[in-house]
């Protein structure tokens, strides 16, 4: 049985199509072999979050995803949260101006995580943002800059009131 | 250096080092600073359920199926199981199937724990799976990890083979010489243990639709929300004219699979609940789960607190259920 | 002159966002495990399963003959080509012990590295590791320190009598005197467990030899580059200069990445050998054994108070589990030493006395975290103290209030000979207690009693000493006495003004405060600052990021660096504009005089300088590039009072924080946003310390928490909103800085401690056992029967 697969993938919303070994994580593919290491394993067993990324618009543990599983499929990443005009997403933006990180290992993985919540509910209370985010563990921060910066994009957000 | 391959008479041995403790999450021991990189296997991603089927029959005890990968890939980056043979079943369409009927509630061995939150119809029928399946880890691993997966694996401290068993559903279970359908009661065999043999898979689970007057709670008691529970209890009361027809109570935690509370359940049955009722009929329950419970010492909580946590979650699920049943 | 300094004013205080952010915020940090070399290789270690054990044979072949598997590495293969650790000298030290970078004979805790693979992949490493076969034979294993000091108990290092790594005892004042004098006497043993930093980020190294330089290059997840440099060329013979050593974005740090480890030294080793780059990433399961824990102390305290509850006498007994080595660099006494040490905290004592051991044990060793002894010390004394105000009736806070040290009573020398001073302990305690609305917090407490809750209120004070120079040994007992950090500032030809430091961060922001700093001292706009990588080949001899210092440090150096540049700017500026320097000021990287008629950007001015050079008179020409240093000699002391208040559940045991009001004094503040950051950050931690976080070994001393399922740390549904004031006061330092990375951990742990305490104390419960998991609440409240 072959050791290697190949597999098509779209990232960022470019298209990859790559031979990879079948147990592969979807988070070394992301960082080895695709060269986006923004996604960062803290702990290969789906408890940190710091691996998070978006698959077919759902956050998911990328070091739990076998490379194999994702082909057909779309990811996104914290690098493609940039948007189309190239500035920063709301959320990395409000990120930085509510001191949201600070050593910057677990962002990733909340700012995935954070998009869906607001997808979900963009106008979440602090508790269902705190809730949404418990799956993403932080070190540096207490959480408090984190909370206050996902509440604060969606503020951003949200269409402007008439 | 021993090796963990599930190989030969190895599923029992990798039930017995789980028994040591490997079940990922009761702080068991898995061996120090073990691997976080797989060990190679094969991968195979059936289209249909027959060809799934034959791979796994070909690998017998050397096969494992891959659904959510919640449970299966942290064991397997951990090389806390090694297979040789890899079944990735997200492929196979037909077991993405979520049924809501008056009949009853089929659900897919593909349906996520999210899907399962995000049907409102299914919310409302089988209260008590969703109030569980919200206590299933956090957002990333409920929109990948699946609810036939994790009765498949029946952690001891998971949530949904206990709602199974209170419930009185069944397990679809095919092979391949055909299908079988396992009663909740036995397909829980004991710890990280089920009725699967090798070379089957779960395709389905049916649960029937809860009775009028009916009652349900799921509550737990874990160290931060997600975690696996220490001890959890679902309870189900079917309550008519101030009288409980129909009690279900199973314990979570317990050890050795889903607890049901079979004493407990007789002490309810027939008795007034209504008007203050039930503060003895439910006390006598609490004493009949804190007697019969059996579990053991682990990192997380000793066996005495287990046991008195299972009265609290029990007396807590109980009261939450009755409020609920509206038959008072 | 006129004293021009400060004109801006507005950088230092300000909440500056961090340019330092955005590539960590864009997800284009570059941490290690992200640095890739062409032709790397990668390195996974065979490590103990046995806790202590002598090693009869290491069969390698298998392993080796793996198809993608290049070099496997013994600890006998070692010998002779490398120094292996032997512990630092430290005053109060019990033997010289000696830990080799791979066992040789002898393994001393689960986890301790055997051998290396070097693999094409990490994952064919790990497939190399199951193919070793080791030959143990089993030892008895110490797994408690109180057993392990016995003269009956096996000895872990021959040269260290009854285990005793670390052994001080310490009296000052008539201990005697005050404890028979006394009104009261409260005597208390607490148990506080093991924990560890658990950084987001674990350990890792990239070491490269010949990579674009002729030297040898270690990127490596650290807090203290320059150090590591400086024994990796001593262990390797190699001259320092050719060894390089970078930090790059690192995930945490907290002090777990500030001692000295034996794998990456092995990852030096090997890329000279092999002449190719190796990688080793320490993965999260390794982490949980391989780096240096925390805490894991017995403590038996009591403490002697007059009528008035005011403390005669402190005397306490402090073990300390340390581990199986004396961590490098620090030596084993961090937390023995600081413990014990530093009790009195912002309370006065005029007489103590310790005794206190660090006992070697067959776990993990035992290093540097975040306030190392402080929170275990500040919560066995607060715990004391809630204890004697119960039995004289008194008020717990009217009790602190009787015996912090007031300002108006400093300097004040207390029993452990630290003298306090510039420090706020009353007034944090009064803004807390202000903010919290203590008052009616017992009465809500009251109230909830009636109603079945089990409420519980905590307030504790903390002193923390910070940003200590050469007058201390910042490792208790060693010869560490740094204080030679230095800042470059650097005038580019651009008219950018560049900051190089060793001084690497895990998120404080170092390098954005001194920008900060700089831009105010400089008058050069923000914009126009940037700092430089912690790099050993670009940066300046400095020590590192540790013990809450580089606020003073760092700050301090570019106070002094930013006098004699500025003083040059001025000169040469004076030249250029025909105006005496007295009349020139720098506003927004504009040299100008004060009626601004005559201006000169700096950009203009240093491209001049550089480029022609020929035009300017040579002594006003001296290049503009500074380096210096500060050492403040004495530590600054920071302070807090913190109030908790808990809701215990009497049923199953579990703590939910209700409500946490934290006032500090951090000095002069130079980003009030960073400066939360780390306040808040550090309370988090506390609560996880106080509730949660435990490592576990059984008694033949195998680690029973060994994933992040078993580790349990705050999500952020565990830690409260945290209401935090301010009441600063400047400290002596350059600047009036202090350090704040570390107090208000100390505040937490006692905080919570003692809020859960009082809870327990209204059903006659108690609670002495450290972190206060549901079921050790339980067992505190009587529901479920004591633990034997």
């Amino acid at each position: 049985m072959a050791r290697e697969q190949r597999i098509k993938v779209t990232v960022n919303g470019q298209g990859h199509d790559k031979v990879v070994p079948v147990r592969l994580s979807l988070a070394d593919f992301i960082r080895e072999h695709l060269h986006l290491t923004g996604t960062h394993l803290g702990c290969e067993h789906g408890v940190c979050g710091a691996c998070t990324v978006s698959m077919n618009g759902r956050s998911v543990r990328a070091c739990l995803t076998l490379a194999v599983q994702a082909d057909g499929a779309e990811i996104v990443t914290i690098e493609g949260l940039r948007q189309a005009d190239g500035t920063r997403h709301p959320l990395q933006q409000a990120f930085h101006e509510n001191f949201a990180l600070q050593c910057g290992y677990c962002t990733p993985g909340m700012l995935i995580t954070a998009l869906e919540l607001l997808r979900d509910n963009p106008n979440p209370s602090e508790q269902e943002v705190r809730e949404a985010l418990s799956g993403n563990l932080c070190r540096c921060t207490g959480y408090q800059a984190i909370v206050d910066a996902v509440m604060d994009a969606a503020r951003r957000m949200q269409p402007a009131a008439t | 250096m021993r090796r963990l391959w599930a190989r030969g008479k190895a599923a029992r041995a990798a039930v017995r080092v789980a028994r040591r403790g490997v079940q990922f999450g009761a702080g068991g021991k898995i061996e120090v600073a073990t691997p976080v990189k797989p060990a190679w296997f094969d991968y195979y991603a059936p289209r249909s359920v027959d060809e799934a089927l034959r791979i796994l029959d070909d690998a017998g005890r050397d096969g494992r199926v891959l659904a959510g990968g919640q449970s299966l890939m942290p064991m397997l980056n951990l090389r806390v199981v090694s297979p040789a043979a890899l079944v990735d079943i997200n492929r196979i369409e037909a077991l993405d199937r979520l049924h809501v009927g008056s009949d009853g509630l089929i659900v897919g061995a593909l349906v996520r724990h999210a899907d399962i939150l995000r049907n409102a119809a299914l919310r409302e029928g089988w209260p008590l799976l969703a109030e569980a399946t919200s206590l299933v880890a956090h957002p990333a691993i409920r929109n990948r990890g699946t609810v036939c997966g994790s009765l498949a694996h029946n952690d001891p401290a998971a949530e949904h083979p206990s709602v199974l068993v209170t419930l009185d559903g069944t397990v679809v279970v095919a092979g391949r010489g055909g299908r079988r359908e396992v009663p909740a009661e036995t397909f829980f065999t004991g710890m990280l243990s089920t009725a699967l043999e090798p070379g089957e898979m779960v395709v389905e689970v049916r649960y029937p639709r809860p009775p009028a007057g009916t009652g349900t709670a799921f509550v737990e008691f874990a160290r931060r929300l997600g975690d696996f529970a220490i001890a959890g209890a679902a309870a189900m009361l079917t309550v008519r004219d101030g009288v409980c027809e129909r009690a279900r109570l199973t314990i979570v935690g317990m050890g050795e699979g889903p607890f049901r509370a079979r004493a407990a359940e007789l002490a309810l049955t027939g008795r007034r609940l209504a008007r203050n009722g039930h503060e003895d009929a439910f006390a006598e329950a609490v004493a009949k789960v804190v007697e019969a419970v059996n579990p053991s010492n682990d990192v997380h909580a000793s066996a005495a607190y287990r046991r008195h946590l299972a009265g609290v979650m029990a007396r807590r699920a109980l009261d939450a259920a009755l409020a609920r049943a509206g038959g008072v | 002159m006129s004293d021009t300094r400060f004109v801006n004013l507005r950088a230092v205080g300000s909440p500056v966002l961090p340019d330092e952010a955005i590539p960590l915020v864009e997800g284009e940090g570059r941490f290690l495990n992200d640095i890739r070399l062409p032709g790397m290789y990668h390195v996974a270690f065979l490590r103990s399963q046995h806790a202590h054990a002598r090693l009869r044979s290491v069969d390698v072949r298998r392993a080796r003959e793996l198809p993608g598997v290049v070099k496997v590495l013994t600890g006998k293969d070692l010998l002779g080509q490398v120094e292996p650790f032997r512990s630092m000298p430290n005053r109060f030290s019990g033997g010289e012990s000696v830990q080799h970078w791979l066992a040789v004979d002898k393994v001393r805790f689960c986890g301790e590295a055997i051998c290396a693979v070097v693999a094409e992949d990490r994952a064919t490493a790990e497939d190399a590791l199951e193919l070793f076969e080791v030959d143990y034979e089993p030892l008895a294993a110490v797994t408690d320190p109180r057993l392990g000091e016995r003269d009956d108990a096996p000895l872990i290092h021959d040269s260290c009598p009854n285990n005793y790594l670390i052994k001080r005892e310490y009296a000052r004042g008539d201990v005697d005197d005050a404890f028979r004098n006394a009104h009261l006497v409260v005597k208390r043993d607490f148990r506080i467990g093991r924990k560890q930093a658990l950084c987001l980020e674990s350990r890792g190294c990239v070491a490269a030899y010949r990579e674009s330089t002729f030297v040898l290059t270690l990127w490596i997840s650290h807090q203290l580059p320059y150090v590591v440099r400086h024994y990796l060329a001593k262990h390797l013979h190699l001259p320092e200069n050719e060894v390089r050593v970078i930090a790059p974005h690192t995930g945490g740090g907290f002090g777990q990445k500030a001692s000295v480890y034996p794998e990456e030294f092995v990852c030096a080793y090997l890329a000279l050998g092999l002449r190719r780059p190796v990688k080793w990433v320490e993965d999260r399961l390794e982490n949980m054994v391989a780096s240096t824990h925390a805490r894991d102390q017995y403590i038996e305290v009591s403490v002697a108070v007059d009528r008035d509850g005011r403390i005669l006498g402190l005397s306490s007994d402090v073990w300390v589990d340390v581990g199986a080595y004396s961590t490098y660099l620090w030596s084993a006494g961090m937390e023995p030493l600081q413990t014990a040490g530093l009790m009195p905290g912002p309370y006065r004592v005029p007489a103590m006395r310790y005794r206190t051991r660090g006992v070697a044990t067959n776990k993990t060793p035992v290093g540097p975290y975040r306030a190392v002894g402080r929170p275990s010390a500040s919560a066995s004394l607060e715990l004391l103290l809630d204890e004697v105000a119960r039995r004289l009736d008194l008020d717990p806070v009217e009790l602190r209030r009787r015996n912090l040290i007031p300002n108006e009573a400093m300097p004040y020398r207390n029993a452990n000979n630290l003298m306090h001073d510039n420090v706020n302990y009353v007034p944090c305690l009064n803004l807390s207690l202000a903010k919290a609305g203590y008052e009616r917090l017992r009465a809500e407490q009251r109230a909830a009693a009636a109603s079945g809750k089990l409420r519980g209120i905590g307030v504790v004070c903390f002193a923390e000493l910070t940003g200590l120079g050469t007058s201390t040994a910042v490792g208790p007992g060693t010869l560490l006495q740094p204080g030679r950090d230095a800042v470059t500032l650097r005038l580019e030809t651009s008219g950018v003004l560049t900051i190089a430091a060793a001084l690497p961060s895990q998120g404080q922001r170092i390098m954005t405060a001194m920008r900060q700093v700089a831009s105010d001292e400089l008058g050069i706009k923000l914009s126009d600052i940037v700092g430089l990588t912690n790099d050993t080949a670009t940066a300046p001899y400095g020590f590192g990021t540790f013990a809450s210092r580089t606020a003073v440090f760092g700050s301090g150096a570019v106070i002094q660096a930013a006098k004699e540049l500025r003083r040059r700017m001025l000169a040469l500026g004076a030249h250029f504009l025909q105006v005496p320097a007295d009349e020139l000021t720098i506003v927004d990287s504009i040299i100008q005089t004060l009626d601004r008629s005559k201006r000169l950007p700096i950009r203009e001015m240093a491209e001049k300088s550089y480029f022609s050079a020929k035009d300017i008179p040579p002594e006003l020409n001296p290049g503009f590039e500074v380096t210096a240093f500060y050492d403040p000699k004495f530590g600054s002391f920071a302070a807090g009072a913190h109030v908790a208040v808990v809701d215990v559940d009497p049923q199953t045991g579990g703590v939910s924080i209700l409500r946490y009001v934290a006032t500090e004094d951090v000095g002069t503040v130079i980003n009030p946003a960073v400066v939360e950051g780390q306040i808040i950050g550090g309370i988090a931690q506390g609560i996880g310390e106080v509730l949660m976080e435990e490592l576990v070994y059984d008694d033949t001393g195998q680690p029973r928490t060994v994933t992040l399922a078993d580790y349990i740390v705050p999500s952020a549904l565990e830690i409260p909103r945290i209401e935090l004031h301010h009441a600063n006061t400047p400290s002596a330092a350059l600047g009036g800085f202090k350090g704040c990375g570390e107090g208000s951990i100390i505040g937490a742990v006692g905080a919570v401690a003692c809020a859960i305490a009082d809870a327990l104390s209204r059903r006659g419960g108690d609670i002495r056992a450290f972190p206060a998991t549901p079921e050790r609440v339980l067992r505190g409240l009587g529901v479920l029967p004591a633990e034997v």
